[in-house]
């Protein structure tokens, strides 16, 4: 059996918003696949071009900006 | 302040493409400030040419620092005890940066990763424009602080030419004809009349066709 692709994704939240969201879920032992890796970060604005490039560099597949 | 634009990544990749170790240098003087080689675009490049030789199966070893200025030999000494330890040197500074480079260590190979362009500011965010052309005899205070050197395309200094048709020079739609400006603003300002002063003609041998030039502050040599 071939085994599945499956990508490693970085995810920037917003403490305030997408971050604290994802907090909630996790108090309703809701679940997110474990290929996402959630970064907090003080507001979606900070994200730069250079977080996502670092992240690709040591080896995301895909990067989302949540906020 | 110097305007400049970074060079496609495959021009620079093609460059470095027998080194296995390279340092990318920064300025933090004009090319901080119209974003293109400040510390944040060395840290920008300098992952994106790890990622694409990576991604060609040959890794490299990309070191970065940025500098307080290329175009001054005191700062370029914080290279001088690791500048040696590399295959080549990339400059992110204007085209002087990698000539003070060379200058400086002789032994070593430097190479630019921006194209020079201009000297001029930011008109809007993300947008900048030729303001000077460094012809080394000012007479913008002729023109009302409008110096049709530098924004003229032939840079006449009795405009408009036959090619200014609505406020445009012919040689493209973005560009301003500075002489239709030049002329609203005298007639605004009632003073059109000066327009008819027959001047001296201009020495350009101030300028580049007086060859490379030097400026000399006698009261600040050693």
């Amino acid at each position: 059996m071939s085994e599945q692709f499956e990508p490693q994704i970085v995810a920037y939240c917003c403490k305030y918003c997408a971050y604290a969201a994802g907090d909630l879920a996790g108090s309703m032992r809701l679940n997110y696949p474990s290929n996402v890796k959630v970064v907090q970060v003080p507001c979606s604005g900070r994200v730069d071009i250079i977080h996502m490039m670092k992240a690709l560099e040591e080896g995301a597949d895909g990067i989302y900006v949540a906020g | 302040m110097i305007v400049a634009d970074r060079k496609p990544l495959e021009e620079i990749l093609e460059m470095i493409k027998d080194y296995e170790k390279v340092l990318l240098v920064g300025c933090k003087g004009c090319v901080t400030v119209c974003n293109v080689g400040g510390r944040k675009e060395v840290e920008v490049l300098g992952a994106a040419l790890r990622i694409a030789r990576k991604k060609e199966g040959r890794p490299i070893t990309l070191d970065e620092t940025t500098i307080e200025r290329q175009c001054d030999p005191e700062y370029l000494e914080q290279i001088r005890d690791i500048h040696d330890q590399y295959d080549g040197i990339l400059s992110m500074a204007c085209g002087v940066g990698p000539q003070f480079l060379s200058e400086a260590y002789p032994n070593q190979k430097f190479y630019p990763t921006i194209n020079t362009k201009f000297m001029g500011g930011a008109t809007e965010h993300g947008v900048w424009e030729e303001r000077c052309a460094g012809c080394g005899t000012c007479l913008i205070h002729k023109y009302d602080g409008l110096c049709p050197i530098a924004r003229c395309s032939k840079s006449i200094m009795h405009g408009p030419c036959g090619g200014s048709a609505k406020g445009q020079c012919e040689v493209s739609d973005d560009i301003e004809c500075i002489w239709d400006t030049i002329v609203r603003k005298k007639m605004e300002q009632g003073r059109l009349e000066d327009l008819r002063i027959i001047r001296e003609n201009k020495d350009w041998r101030t300028a580049r066709d007086g060859g490379p030039r030097k400026s000399i502050r006698e009261e600040l040599k050693k």
